[in-house]
């Protein structure tokens, strides 16, 4: 113990005691002041360090359910609270809900009562704690939990002594995709430093969920065609391989591929355009779905579980249905023939009505297949070969028909190498008038001159080119080599000049948008007068758009072309578009000519389509006379102009330049 | 350890025997006296402080520091009161240490150190403490547990089962309150 000090007097001695103190209350403060601030930072360094932890693990994590697991431990364990939980937001039909995605954090197990209680519930928007905080989007804060009306598990909350509750929103913009919320025994007041911190928490998990919508959306993407949101080929395929793979060890299982082709689509794509073409695939798929849908469809009577199909879009007009757990392959037949009803109604596309059928092939795994890309290419083939037997029908697949396919692929080739070698030939047969017995014109008729010298007629190939669409480039082709013929012919003999000359033009070649400006570019480059060119179409071709064909029609009627009905009696044969469109002549189909003589029925038709068509002021042209007493009767009954063997079958145009001063020179007429 | 402890330590030593004892510590223990609550000093000033103080009072060590403890209590509750009025009395006070008390120290005190107790409930309502730290401050805890309950106003009887003092690994304490 020190003495006290004497040297100084008792007033100085308090005098230094108060400045002491003084002194020390200073320093008091002082740190206090500091205390305060360092604790601020460091409160600010921990929120920081949390977000920063939050975002980096939201950013790395490949799942987010790992995110928000460790989104919900580490705040737990940055607010020492011993209990949260995350719902989902589901929105089924109608209304979203949170539903708890039973990701917990539980310190010690903590408040099992209220777990159980949270999982078993859904919540409306606005109900209680996660609702209101999914309407509002904003934090929320809750003291006296047990006591709170609006907090809807508040017995359970009483049980296990829950006293403060706080939820966040997690947001992908403005959207709330779930709710997180944590419960604390203590009664604590609204922490508003983390009211402040909780949006940005919410913002950073948001990325997360982002994420992994992106992600499902690539791989959605690219396993769907985008114009109908049917699986894609490689979606097919792999469902396909998967079913292959699982059927090799359950014997017992079978299944079909459908393989469906739109007949006549490519038809419509390019008269009424690819928007309208792509509004048409999206109806089919719709209609291709709902035949599916039908519950009956595959299931077999004694199957224990009911048939299941995948729908698939290839591209282009070319969808695939994959049955499973089918019984036989009628099953497959069956669902074909829904395919085909489905269709049977017209599509509205941009205002009309357009009518489609589908084409289809089935190949069932009784055939025994040991790869996907086999079994759909035969399925492939085999709706070829319906389409090659008629359209709007299915066909099984057999081995026959897989060779009859290669064939046709080897076709298709060689006619490409044709087009492009300009092996096609034009041959003309002579049109004469049976009045004056004096050639009228000629129709030019394609041939196809192989290199090995053999002349094809237009019969082995004009399907496949139609088909294909090289029928397009031919027709082009055919169409300036004969101007060109008609020119010489016409100027080989004096009053020749006003010789015709008829080219057939193909429906793929009609439905062209741009057919009209393809025959005016033709006729000026050739020089031909375009009264003789007539244009011969068959009934087929100008089904459908009646606006469009009329219109068509009429820009050829300013060009000057006339248009031959050709075929006329073997199609729809449909009087009303006889009349409404601007047609010049009719060609009556030979099966009519050729029975006229031996059937009275048949020269009825004749002599009544023949009083149609004047009525209409067509001139008509009878195809297929062969003998005398045919041409005799036909002149008896009006018919104007013949085209037969009888006169000439066709032959190239030196031939016809013959035949022509032949019956120029000659005094007596043809006929 | 934080400089807060050597603030209190100060207030009560001056509370209790006068500034010129605190002085003749300081001087004993050969330190300057220079602590503030915001800087960190080595223990071992602690440690020379507690044996200058138990040479000058007249006190084992550990009875210096469990008296300490206790008579820092109250002047802890003074500076900050929101860690002791959120609990009713000095168990579930003690519970808290771990999850809520502490961290909120470290909050406050950038880079303390605080010691981490197990709690196990015994027959008969008694909390077995148990405590392991290189400190082996055993007799502060138990002056603070003795603290807390004079500011419940209740009293706390803490015996040491096991204590590293003795060459146990870790100090084991039983608290009966009454």
């Amino acid at each position: 113990m020190s003495e006290p000090i004497e040297c100084c007097d008792p007033d100085e001695l308090a005098r230094i005691k108060r400045r002491l103190e003084r002194e020390r209350a200073a320093r008091r403060e002082a740190e206090t002041v500091s205390e305060r601030g360092l604790r601020r930072l460091y409160a600010r360094e921990q929120e920081l360090l949390l977000l920063q932890d939050i975002a980096t693990a939201a950013n790395l994590s490949q799942s987010v359910r790992d995110v928000f697991q460790y989104a919900l431990t580490r705040i737990c364990d940055f607010l020492a609270w011993p209990l949260g939980h995350v719902y989902e937001v589901v929105s089924g039909d109608g209304e979203a809900r949170l539903r708890s995605m039973t990701l917990w954090y539980a310190r010690d197990d903590a408040a099992g009562a209220f777990r159980d209680a949270t999982k078993l519930r859904e919540f409306a928007p606005g109900e209680g704690l996660p609702g209101q905080t999914f309407t509002s989007g904003k934090p929320k804060w809750l003291t006296g939990v047990p006591d709170r009306e609006d907090f809807l598990r508040r017995s359970e909350a009483r049980e296990c002594r829950i006293s403060t509750a706080c939820a966040f929103a997690v947001q992908v913009g403005e959207e709330v995709v779930a709710v997180f919320e944590f419960f604390s025994e203590r009664a604590l007041q609204p922490n508003r430093s983390l009211l402040a911190l909780l949006p940005q928490v919410g913002i950073h998990l948001g990325r997360a969920i982002e994420r992994q919508r992106a992600e499902d959306r690539l791989i959605h993407d690219a396993s769907h065609d985008p114009l109908t949101g049917l699986p894609n080929r490689a979606l097919f395929l792999e469902r396909l391989n998967q079913l292959m793979a699982h059927a090799r060890r359950k014997a017992d299982a079978q299944f079909a591929v459908l393989f469906i082709d739109l007949d006549r689509f490519k038809i419509v794509n390019d008269s009424l355009g690819h928007l309208a073409g792509d509004r048409l695939i999206t109806q089919v798929a719709g209609r291709l779905r709902g035949a599916l849908r039908r519950e009956d469809v595959v299931t077999r009577p004694d199957a224990t579980t009911p048939g299941s199909s995948t729908l698939a879009r290839l591209g282009g007009d070319e969808f695939t249905i994959l049955l499973t757990d089918i019984h036989d392959p009628s099953d497959a037949v069956r669902v074909a023939n829904r395919v085909k009803d489905a269709l049977r109604q017209p599509f509205a596309v941009n205002g009309q009505e357009v009518y489609t059928s589908a084409s289809i092939g089935i190949a069932s795994s009784a055939s025994g297949y040991e790869s996907a890309d086999a079994i759909l290419r035969d399925a492939d083939l085999a709706m070829y070969r319906a389409k090659a037997l008629g359209k709007a029908r299915w066909e099984l697949f057999d081995r026959e028909m897989h060779q009859a396919a290669m064939t046709r692929l080897a076709l298709e080739t060689d006619l490409r190498r044709a087009l492009q070698n300009e092996e096609f030939v034009l041959h003309y047969q002579p049109i004469v008038s049976l009045r004056t017995g004096q050639v009228a014109g000629f129709e030019a008729l394609v041939r196809w001159q192989k290199p090995d010298g053999e002349l094809v007629p237009p019969g082995g190939f004009i399907e496949t080119m139609e088909d294909t669409g090289l029928i397009v480039f031919l027709g082009v082709w055919v169409l300036r080599e004969a101007c060109r013929a008609a020119r010489m012919l016409q100027e080989s003999l004096p009053g020749a000049q006003d010789l015709s000359i008829s080219v057939n033009v193909s429906p793929r070649q009609f439905a062209q948008p741009d057919l009209a400006a393809q025959i005016r570019t033709v006729i000026e480059e050739v020089g031909i007068d375009p009264h003789r060119l007539r244009l011969e179409i068959t009934e087929s071709a100008m089904i459908g758009d009646m606006d469009r064909v009329a219109a068509v029609l009429r820009e050829l009627k300013e060009i000057g072309v006339r248009v031959s009905i050709d075929d006329f009696g073997t199609g729809y044969s449909s009087l009303s578009y006889l009349h409404s469109l601007p047609l010049d002549v009719l060609k009556i189909d030979r099966s009519f000519v050729s029975a006229m003589a031996h059937n009275g029925e048949s020269l009825q038709i004749v002599r009544t389509i023949m009083s149609l068509a004047h009525n209409l002021g067509m001139d008509v042209i009878a195809e297929g006379p062969e003998d005398a007493e045919q041409v005799s009767q036909l002149r008896s009954i009006g018919c104007e102009y013949g085209q037969g063997f009888y006169f000439s079958k066709p032959i190239d145009l030196t031939a016809a330049m013959a035949f022509l001063a032949r019956a120029q020179n000659s005094s007596e007429a043809l006929c | 350890m934080k400089g807060i402890v050597f603030n209190v330590l100060e207030e009560v030593i001056v509370a209790h025997h006068g500034e010129a004892v605190w002085d003749d510590l300081l001087d004993a223990a050969g330190s300057n006296g220079v602590y503030t609550s915001l800087g960190s000093y080595p223990d071992d000033h602690m440690t020379r402080l507690v044996k200058a103080a138990s040479d000058a009072l007249g006190m084992p060590p550990a009875d210096v520091v469990r008296w300490f403890g206790r008579q820092a209590m109250p002047r802890f509750a003074e500076r900050y009161p929101e860690f002791f009025t959120a609990y009713a009395s000095t168990r579930p006070f003690v519970l808290a240490l771990n999850t809520i008390i502490h961290p909120e120290v470290r909050k406050l005190y950038t880079g303390a150190i605080c010691p981490n107790f197990d709690f196990e409930d015994e027959e008969g309502g008694a909390l077995l403490i148990g405590y392991r730290s290189p400190r082996k401050l055993c007799a502060l805890a138990h002056g603070f547990i003795e603290g807390a309950a004079d500011y419940y106003q209740q009293h706390a009887e803490v015996e040491h089962l096991a204590c590293m003092h003795r060459g146990d690994p870790r100090c084991l304490m039983r608290m009966t309150v009454h």
